[in-house]
């Protein structure tokens, strides 16, 4: 660490723009090379569909089972996907003209305190935080029954 | 900090699409509000407490009420309410029917030309041609307001709601097997109950504060048993631990197989059944225990499996559990109600908790669900149904219809003798031209009727005149109104709902009526003076001079809730009935000494089922009975409809939200994945739907929820009315309709 850190300051003047936006494009092609061939045969039928045909956007979870087969699975088998509380409900719809402000990780006043309004504010009591509830709960691995019931295989089956 | 690589890329490309879209990083956190106001939500008979942020005069948020039976939890739906308040199509002005157009026109015009119309069906064509059809949405006090207008000033009982077509048989099942509506427990013993018998009921879309609930007490005790019996695999079936799939319409025939093992096993609670319970067949004639065991020998489980399609094994098993666990509770919706034997599918449920005396313990009860928010405190207590006066009184009885003369403060026998038309009736009856002038208020019939081609040209002919109090200008109804009256809706004015458990709680005034939007009961009040009704029988100032008269008038009754005082309304968050006095806490557990305030402290027996002459319940001795549509070779498959969970009813709410209206957007058709493979159907295809009333193209969603020969289609989309395809046949006791059977044949457009 030290090396490097060293070295940049050194060659900071004028190139590290050009070093800068290189970084980046190489990073944006990776992604894309990465993602395509990351999930060759699980992508949705319609590519992108909430950036490119936004009516479409009808089951988060038909598509993300495939985009994003771990956090799709985890909030199927979480408390949040048994009782169908939907990804909307918390993360709002991507095109941002819904109800709810569209966050990947959704505002704690916005979302949560619709339902969890007594416990953040039992939390807030207790050491005086202001509530980030995701650090310590993460809302995707809340599994409902825990070791009282068998998990639930997906309504689709990932391989 | 660990981020994996896969994190660290999911995490790049939603920030890049983030910027890409322009999403503004503003969002206000909206905890600034200036003031909570406690109301209920607006949805389901969940009947959930809502606190609803107001900023600047704004509703800007909405939260779930700690205080009540949710504990500050609330669905999607109720999540989301706030567009809908602020939908562009709100109506904010009266509008009358001009040259086949809605225009513009004032209240004085719109309340006289109504009031004409109505002056002049009653002068031509008698009180019997005007008609009032309400909803289990309005509030309490508007329901009991046009019940008294309409029973007592205009002399016409053609007070219907859309509760025939959703809450009419449970009321004939309690009413039949209690002697009193309603049901005897209440949502507490769901945390009690040690196994759940869930029939026709999808908790989960319909109900899913309730379902959490279930869940929750699952989830603190894996022990509990959770039966689902239902034709539909739905997602109330994730937590089951036995779903139980069976052939449409024969349940009937499954419930007295039930009955059949319990008695066969010796599973039964004799010393319950032979002190509190009467045996009746349907002649009404009293029998006894042996005879119920002969009339059960028709349906030992392997009869029942021939009828059912459910192995024997599963209803014994389902028998054992139901009558072996220390509390079992039964939860039913629209399954067992809208069928043609609704009546007898409710006594037959009862009848399980009366044989094994599963009933008056906490967690062991027979429980209802509603399908609407104030159904049960709204329509079914105050008596807005045709055959109805309030607190549980009957228009057929003379000593009832009496003391409600006494009580309204009008001559003795003024009231029609006769009960008014029914829902269907009421709707045939306009079609023949013999209902002349009808309000509608906060229902959607074009869209909501079963087989509702026939009931829209009733709506539409010329002589018929349709007054509609209606909040949006999409819903269906709007195509065939004359007047159409701007009411304000939900939190921006004050009133009760009542939910499943006779729960009754306050919905205070948040924020001001939009235009020239005005409270409902103030709309029918004006228009209940302009007809000519007696100003002393209207002459209320707000909705709490309504709610206690509706207290007084309850107070001689077992439905006694005097004691729910507004204050104490404004101050709770929902107090259950009975409720005798001000003190009083509220009743979880009717007919049970100690428990139910109608029963003395010194009554000899612990249960008493004071609604019923000999204070004794009935076990009904219910045939089996098949739908009035069966499936055959030209019609071989079921047509089944219902809700998703993202939507509510005609839509005309939850399409205003944006993330619910995209959750599920359009139209369905629900198929079996090997009725598809036979048929050679793929996820999405078109196909055409036909029953013997209409036809409709749907695209499919092939999947293992439904059962072999069966389909199901939601009702909420007005662009694809599924109710054209439903079939108008009713019930003889409740006069609900079949909404939830009949045959249809399907192809591949």
């Amino acid at each position: 660490m030290t090396d490097k850190s060293t070295i940049s300051s050194k060659k900071r003047s004028k190139p590290w723009i050009f070093y800068g936006s290189t970084i980046f494009f190489v990073i944006a092609i990776s992604f894309y090379g990465y993602y395509q061939s990351a999930f060759p045969e699980t992508r949705c039928e319609y590519g992108m569909p909430h950036l490119e045909s936004p009516d479409s956007a009808s089951d988060c979870y038909d598509c993300h089972i495939k985009s994003t087969p771990k956090i799709a699975q985890d909030w199927y088998e979480s408390k949040h996907g048994v009782m169908l509380v939907k990804c909307f409900v918390c993360h709002g719809q991507p095109d941002g003209k819904g109800s709810v402000p569209y966050a990947v990780d959704p505002d704690v006043n916005a979302t949560c305190r619709k339902c969890h309004d007594p416990s953040i504010k039992m939390m807030e009591d207790k050491y005086g935080l202001e509530p980030k509830c995701n650090d310590c709960h993460p809302f995707h691995n809340n599994s409902l029954h825990h070791e009282a019931y068998v998990k639930t295989k997906s309504k689709k089956t990932i391989d | 900090m660990n981020v994996s690589r896969r994190d660290f890329l999911r995490t790049t490309a939603a920030a890049s699409a983030f910027i890409a879209m322009g999403v503004p990083f503003s969002w206000a956190a909206q905890d600034t509000t200036d003031k909570w106001v406690k109301g209920v939500c607006r949805f389901c008979g969940t009947g959930c407490g809502v606190m609803v942020g107001v900023k600047d005069g704004k509703v800007v948020q909405v939260k779930g009420d700690p205080n009540n039976h949710n504990e500050g939890f609330l669905c999607l739906k109720g999540a989301l309410m706030v567009p809908i308040i602020y939908a562009k199509d709100r109506v904010t002005q009266p509008l009358i029917r001009k040259n086949g157009k809605l225009t513009p026109a004032s209240w004085d015009e719109a309340l006289n030309f109504t009031a004409e119309k109505f002056k002049q069906a009653i002068k031509t064509d008698g009180p019997g041609s005007v008609a009032y059809y309400g909803s289990g949405q309005a509030l309490t006090e508007e329901t009991y307001l046009v019940s008294k207008i309409w029973k007592a000033g205009l002399k016409s009982n053609n007070v219907e709601g859309n509760p025939r077509l959703c809450m009419a048989s449970a009321v004939g099942g309690y009413v039949t097997t209690f002697g009193k509506d309603e049901p005897c427990g209440s949502y507490d013993d769901i945390d009690a109950a040690t196994c759940f018998f869930i029939i026709g009921s999808n908790t989960s879309e319909c109900h899913p504060i309730l379902f959490k609930r279930i869940a929750k007490r699952k989830q603190s005790d894996p022990n509990v048993k959770i039966i689902v019996v239902d034709p539909r695999k739905t997602n109330t079936a994730r937590i089951a631990d036995l779903h139980v799939s069976f052939k449409p319409g024969t349940d009937l025939a499954i419930l007295n197989a039930m009955a059949y093992h319990i008695i066969d096993e010796e599973l039964d609670n004799p010393r319950f059944h032979s002190k509190y319970v009467t045996f009746m067949d349907n002649e009404k004639n009293k029998l006894t225990f042996d005879d119920y065991c002969k009339f059960l020998q028709d349906y030992t489980p392997e009869k029942a499996e021939e009828i059912s399609g459910v192995p024997a094994a599963t209803i014994r098993k389902m028998a054992t559990w139901f009558a072996e666990s220390s509390a079992t509770m039964s939860l039913w919706c629209m399954g067992l109600n809208q069928r043609i034997r609704g009546v007898w599918a409710n006594n037959l449920t009862s009848n399980l908790h009366l044989l094994t005396g599963q009933i008056g313990k906490p967690g062991a009860t027979p429980f209802s669900l509603t399908g609407q928010p104030n159904a049960c405190g709204g329509v079914r207590d105050t008596g807005g149904l045709s055959h109805l006066l309030p607190a549980g009184r009957l228009i057929a009885n003379k000593a009832h219809r009496n003391e409600m003369e006494t009580l309204w403060g009008i001559p003795q026998d003024s009231i029609h003798p006769k009960p008014g038309l029914h829902t269907v009736a009421l709707f045939d009856a306009m079609g023949e031209g013999k209902v002349k002038a009808i309000v509608m208020l906060c229902t959607n019939p074009a869209h909501s009727l079963p087989n509702v081609n026939k009931h829209r040209k009733a709506l539409a002919r010329e002589d018929t005149f349709v007054c509609l109090i209606e909040a949006f200008a999409d819903a269906e109804t709007m195509k065939f109104a004359d007047v159409v009256l701007p009411p304000a809706f939900w939190c921006e004015r004050e009133g009760v709902y009542g939910c499943s458990e006779r729960r009754y709680a306050l919905i205070s005034k948040a924020i001001e009526p939009p235009g020239e939007c005005r409270e409902s009961i103030h709309i029918l009040i004006d228009l209940a003076k302009r007809i000519g009704v007696d100003p002393k029988l209207v002459d209320f100032k707000n909705s709490e001079d309504i709610w206690n008269e509706w207290r007084k008038v309850s107070q001689p009754t077992p439905y006694n809730f005097f004691g729910i005082t507004r204050d104490r309304l404004r101050k709770s968050s929902g107090i259950k009935w009975p409720c005798p006095t001000e003190d009083h806490p509220g009743t979880n557990i009717r007919y049970v000494r100690g428990k139910d305030p109608n029963i003395p402290a010194d009554h000899p027996d612990k249960y008493f089922f004071y609604g019923k002459p000999d204070g004794r319940a009935v076990i009904w001795f219910r045939p089996y009975k098949g739908a009035a549509e069966e499936p055959d070779v030209q019609y071989p498959f079921v047509l089944t409809t219902g809700r998703v969970i993202d939507h509510w009813h005609t839509g005309t709410m939850t399409m205003k939200v944006p993330e619910l209206k995209k959750s599920f957007p359009s139209a369905y058709v629900e198929v079996n994945n090997d009725d598809a493979k036979r048929l050679g159907i793929n996820n999405g295809d078109q196909i055409k739907l036909v029953t013997r009333r209409d036809e409709m193209d749907l695209p499919a969603r092939v999947s293992d929820v439904c059962r072999p020969g069966l389909i199901f289609v939601p009702f909420h989309y007005a662009d694809k009315l599924i109710n054209k395809l439903t079939l108008d046949a009713f019930d003889p006791g409740s006069k609900q309709p079949e909404y939830k059977i009949c045959a249809v044949k399907i192809q591949k457009v």
